[in-house]
């Protein structure tokens, strides 16, 4: 026998309440891990390719106000801007869907070649979306969670405008960070609701990175006091625009996690306080044997430790494998698009179990230093 | 003081301790020498002393005032941490409830006051082997303790409290939790320890018979010898 398998044997000389203790800080860490790859996932959206190259120009009022159709020939001729064009969110249901299962927004066709590159689609579809008004493409998730196909038509009821607008898929498009929009043309919103002159927001790319903060501050300047200011801002600054709308949500999970963490706590070190407590007269023996306070210290926390490590490989492993290798996009319906379990999570993770064995030792550890040999004999098993 | 025959010298020995509001004296200046090789059976009613003054031998409990000097080392001065380690390489264990660990076997049990030793593995078990010999359960060596009936149970503690090869050894009420055969065989295994491996032994009890098998018996009344 060694000190390890000593430890070992004592550990699990109650089998049933050792898996109990270990599947409860699995449990626990799979819940923290998720809640943390969650609030990453919503607070630090993926960046796209062009990100780096695309401004953002909005109601300074607010995102629901629309603007003019008049700014985008002043826009053009701000040196520096490469293309524009309007983006109008459209709110569309799809079919017998209780609400909005994924975002439609009107664009000028030839904008998925120069603002939205990064979206890959074959040259026919985009051919078709230049030339056909009523035609539309779709990121793949979408056209995926709905089985939708080139060639198919469908229409969506609008929840901003009146009535509804059938459309013809023209293309798929994929390598976005969230492809799960579907894009149409502006033109033909303009003509079937009846409201020309206006778009929702417009989108620029502009020459080079360099020449961003002049765009901004020239887009801005050229619309002040005018009956439709604007605020223009790099597509990094509007994504965390919407993040500090999450400001709640960051907090809220954030006391989901201290409140996990804590009772994590309480119950390990019950736990292990209850495991100890039952073997006080066996350590006031070992003490007697000659083995020192700092010995049983030593054993209590390699125990109360490797309950604590089991858990974390359990609940850490659980999270990983079924965040790393499953589809997160197929599990969530779509809302999700990836869900990361990164070093740094695992990390913080690992940190908060090993935390967790060592805080509940200490009670019981300070309780069986504190025994003497004698009071121990006096434990009744 | 000491002679060099007396393996345990105490001098005017006294243990107070607070129960509540009310102060009890176990020990009232117990004065005592104890030869080396010795079987000394420590008789007195409940509550006469006779387990504190066990325990103060045996290093786990300190007296209040007076000297115990065993082997030449007074014990109340040391350290806790001095005091495990000549617990561990000098005194051997016996209780009335055996107290093993009911998840070792009857070797890990004997194995466990070796494991703050310098000795290896193999080392290790020759001794455990040797020691579970010596009282006769080789056959159970890999039995756990509910595999056991009391009196092999007691001779598995007889065999751990030996396998250091202390000079002495203490037994709390050893028969206590035993019938009489099995008393009988762990007594007999006490004796046999004493003749053959020259063991000094220090046994509590409040039984007569099992006095008999000691070499000396004193009594404690009121925490004083009579």
């Amino acid at each position: 026998m060694t000190i390890p398998t000593f430890i070992l044997k004592n550990a699990l000389r109650n089998k049933r309440r050792a898996i109990l203790s270990i599947s409860s800080v699995a449990a626990s860490l799979f819940l923290l891990v998720t809640l943390q790859v969650a609030l990453r996932e919503l607070t630090l959206p993926p960046e796209s390719a062009g990100a780096e190259l695309r401004v953002a120009v909005r109601n300074r009022i607010s995102l629901t106000n629309p603007l003019p159709v008049r700014q985008r020939s002043l826009i053009e001729k701000i040196p520096g801007v490469a293309a524009i064009t309007p983006f109008t969110w459209f709110g569309g249901k799809y079919k017998n869907e209780g609400g909005m299962t994924f975002a439609q927004f009107a664009i000028d066709p030839k904008a998925l070649g120069t603002v939205f590159a990064e979206a890959k689609m074959d040259m026919t579809g985009y051919q078709t979306f230049v030339a056909k008004k009523d035609s539309c493409v779709i990121g793949k998730i979408t056209a995926d969670k709905y089985d939708l196909k080139v060639g198919d038509r469908f229409s969506l009821d609008s929840t901003v405008y009146p009535g509804s607008l059938t459309f013809e898929v023209a293309g798929i498009y994929s390598g976005t960070p969230d492809d799960r929009n579907m894009l149409f043309r502006q033109d033909y919103l303009d003509d079937s609701i009846g409201m020309p002159g206006y778009v929702g927001m417009w989108w620029l790319k502009v020459t080079s990175p360099e020449a961003m903060p002049g765009v901004i501050a020239t887009v801005e300047k050229s619309f002040a006091n005018s009956s439709a200011e604007v605020k223009a801002e790099s597509e990094r600054a509007f994504q965390l625009g919407f993040i500090s709308m999450l400001g709640n949500i960051r907090m809220l999970v954030a006391s989901i996690s201290t409140v996990v963490v804590f009772t994590l706590v309480l119950v390990a070190a019950s736990t292990m306080s209850m495991s100890i407590r039952e073997r006080f007269r066996e350590l006031a023996v070992l003490k007697a044997l000659g083995f020192r306070r700092r010995e049983l210290f030593a054993f209590i926390l390699a125990e109360s430790f490797g309950l604590s490590a089991a858990g974390a490989v359990l609940g850490i492993g659980t999270a990983y494998v079924l965040y790393t290798y499953g589809n997160i996009s197929q599990m969530t319906h779509g809302i999700l698009i990836s869900f990361e379990v990164t070093p740094r999570i695992i990390g913080f993770a690992a940190l908060v179990a090993a935390l967790l064995g060592i805080v509940s030792a200490i009670a019981p550890s300070l309780a069986v230093t504190r025994m003497s040999v004698v009071q121990g004999l006096k434990t009744l098993d | 003081m000491a002679s060099p025959d007396n393996i345990v010298v105490i001098r005017d020995l006294t243990k107070r301790y607070s129960q509540g509001d009310i102060e009890v004296t176990a020990l009232n200046r117990v004065s005592l020498n104890i030869a080396t090789g010795e079987f000394l059976a420590l008789m007195g009613p409940s509550g006469s002393g006779k387990s504190t003054l066990l325990h103060i031998i045996a290093g786990v409990d300190r007296p209040t005032s007076g000297e115990c000097h065993v082997q030449g080392v007074d014990v109340a001065r040391l350290n806790e941490s001095q005091l495990a380690d000549w617990r561990n390489q000098n005194i051997g264990f016996i209780f009335q409830t055996f107290n093993l660990i009911p998840v070792l076997t009857a070797a890990e049990n004997v194995e466990l006051p070796l494991l703050l030793t310098q000795l290896n593995r193999s080392q290790r078990r020759k001794q455990v082997a040797a020691a579970l010999d010596l009282v006769g359960l080789s056959d159970r060596s890999h039995h756990l303790p509910r595999q056991l009936s009391g009196g092999q149970e007691q001779r598995v503690a007889i065999a751990r409290a030996l396998v250091t090869d202390p000079a002495l050894i203490v037994a709390d009420e050893p028969t206590g939790n035993l019938d009489s055969h099995s008393a009988q065989d762990v007594l007999t295994a006490l004796q046999s320890l004493r003749r053959d491996a020259g063991k000094t032994i220090i046994m509590v009890t409040h039984d007569p018979k099992a006095a008999a098998f000691g070499t000396r018996q004193i009594h404690l009344e009121k925490g004083e010898l009579s």
